[in-house]
């Protein structure tokens, strides 16, 4: 990693970096506007943040992350200039585990290197593919954070490494530095776990609560089941089945067949599990269970959610089908559309779970709530 | 994917007021959601468990309401596809639910099922 030409090109380098850094700012920012904003009309959300609170803190979180993304790309392309002088020509910037380096740079590559490096991952992960999906910032904090110190600390190590020396043969493996770069990446991963919120910051809008009869009692049933992934369970149970009956019969080879039985056993278990879900709603709360057998089953009480409302969500936004940890909170993803979000007290990430009619659920469970309120 | 899978829903009333019998309660509910559109012909509905626990009605009460509607021609009970609704019970559970209630408001009059039997043949 390093630098070199002169002191123009490093210049240009950071200009450049400054200006992406600042766009890129701006788009992860609208982006969590949007977020916050329910997923709803980008430009409405523009509008709404130039009045309010909303607007301040966004505008607050804009110029947060341009100071941050530039600061960092400053960081790296400037530390192997300012310490030029003692710096050999080329820098050693690799060690394939010996002391001794294996790979090398000129100074204003291992400068320019690094600093591009972060500009991609940051753009990457503040620019959305698409404008319909929220950003889900915790993750790009979780990224972001790591990253940065990552790339600085070893930036650090490979200036430290090179210095006062002629050649960058003589420079040494910093070992001691790179576990530390380890250990400050993961604590600083767990510290933007823990600073960022996560999902909306207040939950978005509940679904109406219509009136309830009073001399009536509602419950809601739905169901939705995929049958890709009952399928999947089906071949893979029976794969499964005939491995462990050709491993009883001696047929095979243990060694080969085992593998080929367990994973097919668990993906057949996960599959069956995840490939249809129920959900009821009544008084004693929302019930969620999985399976064709019903187990296992999530259950809140009514006094345990704050919020419930239907909301439309993509496997694409959620990492695929199944059970899914994402930004967006756990969703419980079956098929693309409706899907049944409640807000559980006390948490700040939403529970989801694709079911049909998801909106009469919603309202009947925030009904009730209020009922008994 | 969306449009293969299989989607069932059902909003279920029980009137908290009324004294009848619960096995009755719970064929009465289901009636209604058949007639209003709430589960139509083929629609899956919840398994007994469900219900029960759903209703916190013992599942043998729930079973008793769902054989009610079996012997009415409204469910059909198959083996490894559950309790389904059946061809043409929308249009049954409406007319059952006013026979019903034409039942109950002759007792109240002090009339008797012969009573009511007698009239409807008088019916020319």
């Amino acid at each position: 990693m390093t630098h070199g030409d002169d002191g123009k090109h490093g210049d240009d380098g950071k200009a450049g970096g400054q200006g992406k850094a600042g766009s890129q700012g701006e788009g992860g920012d609208q982006g969590k506007a949007v977020g916050q904003g329910d997923g709803g009309d980008p430009g409405k959300t523009r509008d709404q943040g130039e009045g309010g609170g909303s607007g301040r803190e966004a505008r607050r979180g804009l110029v947060g992350s341009v100071v941050t993304v530039t600061a960092v790309t400053a960081v790296l392309a400037g530390l192997p200039w300012a310490a030029h002088d003692r710096l050999p020509g080329r820098l050693a910037t690799h060690w394939s585990g010996g002391d001794v380096p294996d790979g090398s740079m000129p100074l204003w590559a291992a400068s320019l290197f690094p600093a591009g490096v972060w500009l991609v991952i940051a753009l990457a992960l503040t620019v959305r593919p698409r404008r319909s999906r929220p950003a889900a910032h915790p993750w790009r904090a979780m990224t972001l954070a790591p990253t940065g110190v990552v790339l600085v600390g070893a930036q650090i190590c490979v200036v430290r490494a090179n210095l006062d020396h002629a050649d960058w043969h003589a420079a040494r493996q910093p070992l001691l530095g790179v576990v530390t770069l380890l250990f400050a990446a993961v604590a600083a991963a767990v510290a933007a776990w823990l600073l960022t919120p996560r999902g909306p910051a207040a939950p978005a809008a509940p679904a109406a609560a219509p009136a309830l009869p009073e001399d009536e009692r509602l419950v809601w049933f739905s169901r939705a089941a995929n049958p890709w992934l009952q399928l999947l369970a089906a071949v893979t149970g029976l794969i499964a089945a005939l491995a462990l009956a050709a491993l009883a019969a001696g047929l095979a080879a243990p060694a080969g067949l085992w593998p080929v039985c367990a994973v097919c056993a668990v993906t057949s278990l996960a599959g069956a599990v995840c490939s249809s879900v129920r959900a009821t709603v009544s008084e004693a709360g929302l019930k969620v269970s999985f399976g064709p057998l019903g187990r296992p089953a999530r259950h809140w009480p009514l006094a345990a959610i704050e919020s419930a409302r239907a909301e439309h969500r993509l496997p694409s936004q959620v990492g695929g089908w199944g059970y899914r940890l994402s930004g967006l909170g756990t969703t419980v993803m079956l098929r693309a559309g409706d899907c049944l979000v409640v807000r559980p007290r006390g948490r700040r990430t939403d529970f989801a779970v694709s079911v049909d009619d998801a909106e009469r659920g919603a309202a009947l469970l925030n009904a009730l709530r209020g009922g008994k309120a | 994917m969306h449009g293969a899978s299989v989607i069932s829903t059902m909003l279920l009333r029980l009137d908290k007021t009324d004294t009848r019998p619960l096995h009755e309660q719970v064929a009465g509910a289901i009636r209604r959601a058949i007639a209003e559109g709430e589960c139509r012909a083929g629609d899956r509905l919840p398994s007994a468990r469900d219900l029960s626990t759903a209703l916190d009605i013992n599942v043998n009460t729930v079973l008793r309401g769902l054989r009610e509607l079996r012997d009415e021609g409204l469910l059909e009970f198959r083996r490894g596809r559950g309790i389904t609704v059946t061809e043409g019970a929308a249009r049954r559970s409406g007319l059952q639910i006013r026979v019903r209630e034409l039942v109950a408001e002759a007792s109240r009059l002090g009339y008797s099922r012969t009573d009511l039997i007698d009239m409807i043949r008088g019916i020319s």
